[in-house]
């Protein structure tokens, strides 16, 4: 952008003042975050100010606490199942609505988004429903609650995907077919490389929507709570406040990692195309 | 493809066809599986012709509908709304003011095309849709300028109170998110994704962490009260105590939780318009603050209403934060869902608020798709 847009569009002052409160800005939205770093290394038991003096017992409570390492587990495994099966739907949903013109594409596609709008306490609930007083009586387990988490993140995966496929030149399909390659070969060969960032990043956001979701895990996941099911449970008695803080500050300075690392590979994936 | 004859054309197109099938196969039937067919039985619970209890008999102790009834969809829509604008009061039937509601939002989509007054007709409506939501964050409640509540009714009361929570947490957000979307636009060079990517982050990290962080701020030896203790402003005996479990609390924890956010679409949006317009306008003479209202803010606009709608459409059927920060006055409409299929066990009772929600939630955003569309490929 040149000199000349930036002068037009803010004089001198309002360029001060727009970085002052931009200053502003970031410092409150950051300030939760570092108070939690700082009250895990607090050495006393309610998180009150003053502060009390330094101490890693917190770190070690969590590091030691079972039930706190089994809804982890349980986390995790929900999220990586999650993000496998949403990112493979998505591919293939993907793919057939960008690259395939038919009546209705339009149409399935918004069915497809409506899960991003409709809120999760009520898809947890009609699951709930579904599973418990349906045709088919199912015991909710940790495989109700990563059906749940397929339908809240599946769109987010076509978000990434539709726009990624849609971007690849037709061409170099075209040309792979009529090199005599089938269209699996074409996916193979020819998609696939090309979107891998996409897919990648595809996978990170179901893992996150999926490893921090409440709603439908408090509803679904019966006794195998997952950690944030766990962490409510905690987070709503002062007394067990404490040692969740230390898991708190690890897991926000691990998410920003994970952040970055996302638009890292998203760039990665705009050079890739020529975008 | 031109020397294929038609008969393996029309051959490859059968495939196709059955190739699409297919690939949507898999994702569409999840859903329909997993989200379409649940919200049928929610359906059918509203309607009692599905019950909680174990048998028939049972059921019909505890006071469930075991046969076909609009009665639950008639308690939540039958009573009267109680209207308080200013002092006066009046009421009126629910169909009433659905009515008025959806007649004022179809004048809002569509009053542009209406001629000669159209262009004033859209931002009047507007006006008349919102403003009796709007509320003021003042101590420890939201104050509303127009009262709606529903005496015979709670759940419909707590409706309008979510609404109200929903809609002047939106307006807080975009307007403290504008400002930063505007300097990122305009202000800072090549550097500006790398901090967008730093605004945006904190909402890509867990919620539930984000409201801990809060009840270490607020409670009665937070930060807040902490800092206003030494600076004299309060006794260390007479704490403000209303900064945890109240609707402040929950204005505060949802505000901070979407204000990030809300600045991607704004920016995208800034970042789309063509910054020629500006450098003529100022050309021809035109002051920086007439530009940024006829140019600038009219191409933002899109990106505004995007950013409003981003944060209401999630924020409506919020419950996590009530339960965790709001205490008693927090309670939303949300939380009522959630009580009815958890401590209540009145699940269709429970089944009824679920669509009603589901219902208001899909009319706004099918009416406002134009301006989720606009910016929402690029999130």
């Amino acid at each position: 952008m040149s000199r000349a847009t930036a002068t037009v569009a803010v004089s001198k002052r309002g360029r001060r003042t727009l970085t002052a409160y931009f200053v502003f800005f970031l410092f409150v939205l950051y300030l939760p975050s570092v108070i939690l770093l700082i009250f895990s290394f607090n050495d006393n038991t309610i998180p009150v100010f003053p502060l009390q003096g330094f101490t890693t017992r917190w770190y070690s409570d969590a590091w030691h606490d079972e039930s706190l390492r089994a809804a982890f587990g349980r986390s995790l495994k929900v999220a990586t199942l999650t993000s496998i099966v949403a990112t493979s739907l998505g591919v293939l949903a993907a793919y057939a609505l960008t690259r395939r013109r038919f009546r209705g594409s339009n149409a399935i596609t918004a069915f497809m988004l409506v899960p991003m709008v409709v809120p999760p306490i009520v898809i947890a609930v009609a699951l709930l429903m579904l599973f418990r007083k349906g045709p088919v009586q199912v015991d909710l387990s940790l495989w109700t609650v990563i059906a749940g988490h397929v339908v809240i993140s599946l769109p987010y995966a076509l978000l990434l995907l539709v726009p990624r496929i849609a971007g690849i030149d037709r061409r170099l399909e075209e040309a792979a077919v009529d090199l005599g390659a089938s269209s699996l070969t074409t996916f193979r060969r020819i998609i696939f490389p090309l979107i891998t960032p996409a897919i990648l990043s595809a996978l990170l956001i179901a893992f996150v929507i999926s490893i921090d979701e409440y709603a439908i895990a408090s509803f679904l996941s019966a006794n195998s709570e997952t950690y944030p099911v766990y962490l409510f449970g905690q987070i709503r008695q002062a007394e067990h406040l404490p040692p969740m803080i230390p898991v708190a500050s690890v897991m926000l300075l691990l998410s920003f990692g994970v952040v970055v690392l996302a638009e890292v590979m998203r760039r990665r994936g705009d050079r890739r195309l020529g975008l | 493809m031109a020397s294929s004859t038609p008969s393996s054309r029309l051959g490859r197109r059968v495939r196709s066809g059955a190739g699409t099938a297919a690939m949507l196969l898999p994702g569409g039937g999840w859903l329909l599986l997993f989200f379409l067919v649940p919200l049928y039985y929610v359906f059918l619970f509203s309607t009692g012709q599905r019950w909680q209890g174990v048998t028939k008999a049972a059921a019909f102790v505890n006071g469930e509908l075991t046969s076909f009834s609009w009665d639950l969809w008639g308690q939540l829509l039958g009573p009267d709304l109680k209207l308080d604008v200013l002092g006066a009061s009046g009421t009126m039937p629910l169909w009433v003011f659905g009515f008025v509601e959806a007649g004022l939002l179809a004048l809002a989509l569509l009053g542009g095309r209406l001629g000669r007054y159209g262009r004033f007709v859209s931002p009047i409506a507007v006006v008349l849709l919102v403003l009796p939501y709007i509320a003021i964050p003042w101590g420890h409640g939201l104050h509303r300028i127009a009262g709606f509540t529903s005496p015979d009714n709670p759940s419909m009361s707590l409706l309008f109170r979510s609404i109200s929570m929903s809609l002047t947490v939106s307006i807080a957000a975009v307007l403290l998110a504008f400002p930063v979307a505007y300097y990122l636009a305009f202000c800072l060079g090549p550097a500006k994704y790398r901090w967008l990517v730093i605004v945006i982050a904190p909402f890509l990290t867990s919620y539930l962490l984000r409201v801990l962080a809060f009840k270490v701020i607020l409670t009665d030896q937070g930060l807040v009260n902490t800092l206003l203790f030494d600076v004299g402003l309060r006794n260390r005996d007479n704490p403000v105590d209303w900064l945890l479990y109240s609707q402040f609390t929950v204005f505060v924890v949802l505000l901070y939780a979407w204000v990030p956010f809300v600045a991607l679409p704004i920016f995208v949006a800034l970042e789309n318009q063509d910054r020629r317009l500006l450098e003529a306008a100022t050309d021809l003479g035109a002051s920086r603050l007439l530009a940024f209202r006829r140019i600038t803010l009219p191409l933002a606009a899109p990106g505004i209403v995007a950013a409003f709608l981003f944060i209401f459409i999630p924020t409506i059927g919020e419950f996590v934060t009530p339960q965790l920060v709001g205490g008693t006055e927090g309670y939303l409409f949300g939380s009522a869902i959630a009580d009815d299929f958890g401590q209540n066990n009145d699940w269709q009772s429970g089944a009824v608020l679920a669509l009603f929600l589901i219902a208001i939630v899909l009319a706004l955003t099918g009416a406002t798709s134009k301006f989720l569309r606009a910016t929402g490929g690029e999130v």
